[in-house]
């Protein structure tokens, strides 16, 4: 359904000296550099699948979004999606894919909602009765009822996700492109949407292709996820291999009673760690350990910190993508492509 | 192409809407155009109560010639306004990304967002000069006039538009190319008058580089005088064409190299 080979983007970008003079000097004796956004990715994804597409601020996640869309022509390498190349068959192609960017809405700024799904039941030719039944779907997942007659620009941000993520399926594609859907919502909307885009993928069989930063859109809705570094692929496989591959950091806290019992706790001698495994931080009453679970239990660290102190509150948290990928790159970890 | 007027049609349709969402907005620039306008038919009574007589032609002959150039400009204004906003900010911003992910011509989706009621103004005006200046100077009406008349002002008013969309294109390499735009669309003031008062070099480029001079002196001498059609009228069909031939492959060579914005 979607393949990608070797795909690269490079831009150029000038070099400036700061300021006005380095402006100056720019105009006159103009430097380039190339970035390589995009640096030789390939992957495959086969029909109704969902891929979470990670990596940090500046990876190239967007720029390979945006040549998957059609909007920039790669350097070099391909993409097919549906029999399409996007760039030499744009029109045709993007009649059957949806897409949503999350910093940037593409409905009608002074439009009521209504209106705007109105023009692009016309721009994409849907039928009087099909558009009907697709406005009740996702009026039903994505309760839409509430805010469909006001203007755009007084949505708040997570209406106007909502909004724009049923402006993307209203033609029902084959292919959705969400980039960062969740960007900036509450846990209610992110909930909401969440169920939306899976109630879609089930029902309509759509391939789901989403960049995020919130682990818990990946572990919710991605059977896959390929993650990108520096414009190269250093992932790709299930999210528990991933975890697996490169040690399952956890964060567990616990709310002492006493400010006091803090000195009581000596995890790296006590259980024998290096301060690779374990990271401890104290604030006031609370402790806060990050280790890896494939060094120590939690269950290690759970009746050493109960045998030492008494605790008042404790929460395990999951480490975050970022946490993951900083620890992949302070290991050096090389990755065979799976 | 049926699809296309409709869409059309419906995008109008949404920009009128826009337009009475902010009221206040829409009747300031009513306003500051008509006085706009008013101005610049002062200034024009001012020289020709000075100069009755320009290389030639009197003062009804330049109303006409201003007339004519008023509808093509109006034309090009009241339908492809927005081809302005490319150049200025649309490509700077990333916004483009948003033509490139519809079902439809990125050109003709640009170009039908926007409707600009303001040019109503310059074609009412432009209609009234010809309209004065043919009955004073008691030009007789033949038949072949009417369909050649139409054919020039289509045709002259793609030269505008075609001119628009090669500069506002540079922006897809250069993110920003409004003051280019700009630069050259500001040489249609030459077209006003006749080109044969300016000397060599402004005439030259007015005729074969930004063929300006296409979009009102010659096809109106012509209506004027009747002479020289092939240039006139076929000259303006064939500049146009080239033009805007050359400025949608361009427009599409740009698309290949945009570069859209960080987000």
């Amino acid at each position: 359904m979607i393949y990608v080979n070797d795909l690269r983007k490079e831009f150029k970008k000038a070099i400036k000296e700061p300021g006005l003079k380095g402006s100056v000097k720019a105009l006159f004796s103009p430097k380039n550099e190339i970035v390589k956004a995009v640096d030789g990715i390939s992957f495959h994804v086969p029909k109704g699948e969902m891929l979470g597409f990670i990596g940090p601020n500046g990876a190239g996640k967007s720029t390979v979004i945006k040549m998957l869309t059609g909007i920039l022509t790669p350097t070099s390498g391909t993409c097919e999606i549906n029999g399409f190349i996007p760039q030499k068959d744009r029109q045709r192609y993007v009649k059957e894919i949806g897409v949503v960017f999350g910093q940037r809405t593409q409905l009608w700024w002074d439009l009521a909602l209504r209106e705007t799904y109105a023009v692009l039941k016309e721009i994409y030719d849907v039928p009087d009765k099909e558009y009907k039944k697709r406005m009740e779907f996702l009026n039903e997942v994505l309760e839409l009822d509430e805010f469909i007659s006001s203007p755009v620009r007084t949505l708040s941000l997570g209406q106007r996700m909502r909004a724009d993520i049923a402006a993307s399926l209203l033609h029902n594609p084959k292919v959705l492109f969400l980039d960062e859907p969740t960007i900036g919502l509450d846990v209610v909307v992110k909930d909401n949407i969440r169920n939306a885009i899976q109630k879609i993928n089930a029902e309509e069989g759509t391939t789901v292709i989403l960049t995020t930063h919130d682990l818990a859109d990946i572990e919710l809705l991605c059977d896959r996820i390929v993650m990108i570094d520096k414009g190269k692929k250093v992932f790709d496989g299930q999210l528990n291999d991933l975890r697996h591959e490169f040690g399952q950091m956890r964060d567990l806290q616990f709310e002492l009673i006493s400010k006091s019992d803090i000195s009581k706790l000596n995890y790296k001698a006590d259980l024998k760690l290096s301060d690779e495994d374990v990271k401890i931080e104290n604030e006031k009453s609370s402790v806060s350990v990050r280790f890896d679970s494939e060094k120590v239990s939690v269950e290690d660290i759970l009746s050493y910190t109960l045998s030492k102190v008494h605790v008042k509150d404790i929460n395990l948290k999951d480490a975050d993508i970022e946490e993951i990928i900083r620890r992949l790159y302070r290991q050096e970890v090389s990755i065979d492509e799976v | 192409m049926r699809r296309m007027l409709r869409l059309h049609r419906i995008f109008v349709a949404q920009y009128m809407k826009n337009l009475m969402e902010y009221k206040v907005d829409f009747l300031t620039g009513a306003i500051s155009f008509l006085l706009g306008q008013a101005v610049q038919i002062l200034f024009l009574g001012i020289i020709f109560s000075q100069i009755p007589d320009l290389v030639g032609w009197d003062f009804n002959e330049i109303l006409f010639i201003y007339g004519f150039s008023l509808i093509p400009k109006g034309l090009d204004h009241l339908f492809f306004d927005n081809l302005w906003s490319v150049g200025y900010f649309i490509v700077r911003k990333g916004d483009f990304d948003k033509y490139l992910t519809r079902p439809i011509n990125s050109l003709f989706y640009v170009i039908a967002e926007k409707f600009c009621v303001d040019a109503f103004g310059e074609l009412a005006i432009g209609l009234i000069l010809i309209t004065y200046s043919v009955i004073q100077l008691k030009l007789t009406i033949t038949w072949y006039m009417i369909p050649l008349f139409i054919i020039s002002v289509v045709f002259a008013t793609l030269i505008y538009t075609a001119i628009k969309i090669a500069t506002s294109a540079i922006s897809f390499w250069t993110k920003a190319s409004g003051h280019i735009t700009h630069m050259f669309y500001m040489t249609n003031d030459f077209s006003k008058y006749p080109t044969t008062i300016y000397n060599k070099f402004v005439k030259n480029i007015i005729t074969y580089v930004i063929p300006f001079a296409f979009t009102a002196y010659y096809p109106a001498s012509f209506f004027l005088t009747g002479e020289n059609p092939l240039f006139c009228i076929g000259g303006t069909v064939l500049a146009s064409t080239i033009l805007f031939a050359v400025s949608v492959l361009i427009w599409n060579r740009g698309i290949k190299a945009y570069e859209s914005a960080g987000s």
